[in-house]
């Protein structure tokens, strides 16, 4: 493809969701003149850009947005429903013909016309654009830029605050985490070495050498109160007008360069199995140390460095490979927008940290599942606007993504405030369809009852509509999400609405697994489906039915042999180590021979022979050059 | 006593105040591949904070005080990143 045009597709999408994130912004508070002016720029910015191809039609459209944009600009008025409705046909037409220049090459037979269509919906009077805002200080142009801020700065009217505490401050009792903490509505912080810091063996502890800097989406006034015993160390500076767009959004990535995403996993998968080498020279120092100690003690050092080294490569290739979800998210406004008007429903759909960074795998491979969450959001979860009127709901429903980091997780719940899932409606379906017997299917507890929309072959929908197809769907989304060692939650509330969670891993390269022995045998446990081991006494584990079971922190958990599972001969020694997986929805102890130790690794899909077998979710290669089957707990219990 | 060191992790319990630092960079010191679990913190003075910038050990677990959890560990976490993104923090190992 033409790199003009590879590079058009790519800011032209950009400017698209820039516009859209602006549009918002100004339908939430019509008089923020910083929104106005960030779509203002998107829309011209775009104008020149669609000039450079055969767009014509898009060219037009555009051109009347921006006069009509001026206009508001000019005039100091406000955007009215009409010019709203304008401006998103405007921005979700060139986001479709984006589409047909990557796919077809060019706009299709139609654009003429609804490009005319569009610009009499739009058409005014052309003003002049007035001039952009002031800049703002250094200290803060710097701070809006920090990655720590991304997705996180305040719409208008909030404050930005750089905290450069005295370096003897700590002697005197002060804790300026605590001032800090102290700032109303606190957005996000950044810490930052104030200067070069010394070797880490020269550090001293009680010395001050951090500069905190902070938003929050109260005013200046608020802000600076929490600093008012430190006024000499506190920069405020207001963020909005000039701040909410980056000023200048090149120089951030000046420097910045495009790699092929398949030579990134090549490195993550090299480096990969560079750890996995490492783990090999263990064995070594171990033979070494039966004749020589002195050679064993080196290979241990030399181990230890390349282990360091080891792992500074992995955060490096992990932290290059974090790319931001909006280019992912951006189609779904516009498919949220054509799936409410394909059922005749009214529906406010939001995204919230749509900057948050994930890794690569993970960001392209949210795009389906999300979709499909959405859409049944849409379509199954939000009611028609006469109904929710009957409910004392306002006409327009709610669906709002909101996607954020916790530590080394992404969490993204889906949100809407439809009609929620009834759980006995669930049992009775399941128990209908066969899926489960009746006894089980009543004894399902609410959280298992949730679950069961995750059922293969599973639908609770009364009408087979044309959005959401024909209940295929929430496994397949289970599936993927599983697929990205990720677990979906299910809340609801008949009435009031839904919210699904979901929780994935920010980097995707290693996984930590715990290896077991289950029949004399050794596998991988996936740390992230365990949570927790403990050890008890064989007398604590209780016949219950037909099965075993055991108390847990006054819950009883079934206890089930891993051994047998495996259809191996059970455990027999006095104490029980037991590995306890909430990754069914419901506490299960599994009951293994040893704990083995912890590894962190890659693990190969599982391909060939082995995929026949449900149980087994990948291999992984050992320090010996052994491969470790890896179980996959959920599957295993099902 | 809220920095307890056990089989190769730091973990960082309750309030952790001023006087903490010391023990905690010893025990950064003793061990540049230590993990910090801080899945029991309640509280962390800056003095702390700043050790786990200036070391950047691996950091596990989430606390249950949203300060700590939503605003102070992301920032401390994303620090990291830029340090190993930027090439810096080998030399701080």
């Amino acid at each position: 493809m033409d790199e003009l045009l590879t590079q058009f597709l790519i800011e032209g999408r950009e400017l698209t969701a820039d516009a859209h994130r602006a549009l918002q912004r100004l339908e939430r508070a019509g008089d923020d003149a910083a929104a106005l002016d960030a779509l203002f720029r998107a829309i011209h910015t775009l104008k020149g850009s669609v000039g450079l191809f055969e767009m014509k039609p898009a060219e037009r459209m555009l051109h009347a947005a921006e006069t009509s944009l001026a206009r508001l600009r000019g005039e100091d008025a406000l955007l009215t429903v009409g010019e709203r409705d304008g401006l998103v046909a405007v921005i979700d037409q060139l986001d479709r013909w984006i589409d047909a220049m990557e796919s077809a090459g060019r706009l299709p037979e139609t654009a003429e016309a609804t490009a005319r269509e569009i610009v009499a919906e739009i058409s005014r009077e052309p003003g002049e654009p007035a001039g952009l805002p002031a800049p703002p200080p250094d200290w803060l142009s710097t701070l809006l830029l920090r990655p720590q801020f991304a997705g996180r700065l305040p719409a208008a009217g909030g404050t930005a605050f750089r905290y450069s505490p005295d370096t003897d401050c700590f002697f005197r009792g002060e804790d300026p985490l605590a001032t800090a903490a102290a700032v109303p509505d606190l957005l996000a912080l950044a810490l930052l070495p104030a200067g070069p810091w010394p070797e880490f063996d020269e550090f001293d502890p009680f010395r001050c050498r951090t500069i905190i800097e902070g938003v929050s989406s109260a005013d200046a006034e608020s802000v600076g109160a929490a600093f008012r015993l430190v006024p000499d160390q506190i920069a405020v500076g207001r963020v909005g007008a000039a701040a909410a767009a980056p000023a200048d959004p090149g120089a951030a990535s000046q420097s910045a360069l495009r790699v092929e995403g398949h030579k990134l996993d090549r490195l993550a998968r090299l480096a990969g199995e560079l750890s996995v080498a490492v783990h090999g020279l263990d064995g070594l120092a171990g033979r070494a140390g039966l004749s020589d100690r002195a050679l064993a003690a080196d290979l241990k050092r030399a181990q230890a460095a390349i282990e360091n080294a080891t792992g500074s490569l992995h955060a490096t290739i992990a932290a290059i490979r974090l790319v931001p979800l909006a280019p992912v998210l951006r189609r779904l406004p516009r498919l949220a927008r054509e799936v409410a008007a394909a059922l005749g429903k009214e529906v406010d759909f939001v995204i919230r940290g749509e900057n948050t960074e994930a890794d690569k795998q993970i960001a392209d491979a949210l795009f389906e599942p999300l979709l499909h969450l959405v859409r049944n959001a849409i379509d199954h979860g939000i009611e028609f606007p006469d109904e929710r009127e009957g409910g004392g709901k306002s006409p327009r429903g709610r669906v709002s993504l909101d996607i954020e980091t916790h530590g080394e997780r992404l969490h993204i719940s889906l949100a809407d405030d439809g009609a929620g899932i009834d759980p006995e409606h669930l049992r009775e379906a399941a128990i209908a369809k066969g899926l489960v017997e009746r006894e089980a299917g009543e004894n399902l507890s609410t959280a298992q009852a949730l679950r069961l929309i995750f059922a293969p072959g599973f639908s609770t929908a009364k009408a087979v509509s044309s959005v959401s197809g024909r209940g295929v769907g929430m496994d397949a989304v289970l599936a993927a999400v599983e697929r990205l060692q990720g677990s979906i939650e299910v809340e609801s509330t008949p009435g009031t609405g839904t919210t699904l969670r979901l929780d994935l891993p920010l980097n995707a390269i290693l996984t930590r697994l715990l290896t077991v022995s289950a029949g004399g045998e050794l596998f991988g446990l996936r740390l992230d489906q365990i949570s927790e081991t403990l050890r008890v006494e064989e007398h604590e584990i209780h016949a219950v039915g037909q099965g075993r079971a055991c108390v847990i922190r006054g819950r009883t958990v079934p206890v089930l042999e891993l051994a047998t599972l495996l259809g191996k001969p059970g455990e027999t020694t006095g104490a029980a180590r037991l590995v306890v997986t909430e990754a069914t929805g419901e506490p299960v102890a599994v009951r293994v021979g040893e704990w083995g130790g912890r590894l962190d690794t890659m693990i190969r899909e599982r391909s060939g022979l082995l995929a026949a077998i449900p149980a087994i979710g990948g291999t992984a290669v050992l320090g010996d050059g052994g491969v470790l089957l890896v179980l996959d707990l959920p599957e295993l219990l099902s | 006593m809220t920095v307890r060191v056990a089989d190769g992790v730091i973990f960082l319990e309750g309030a952790c105040p001023v006087e903490d630092a010391e023990p905690l960079l010893l025990a950064l010191q003793d061990c540049a591949a230590a993990q910090v679990d801080v899945s029991g913190l309640e509280r962390m003075h800056l003095a702390v904070a700043q050790l786990l910038l200036a070391a950047g050990p691996a950091i596990a677990g989430a606390p249950e005080p949203a300060f700590l959890r939503d605003l102070l560990l992301p920032a401390i976490a994303a620090f990291a990143r830029e340090q190993t993104v930027s090439g810096r923090s080998d030399a701080d190992l």
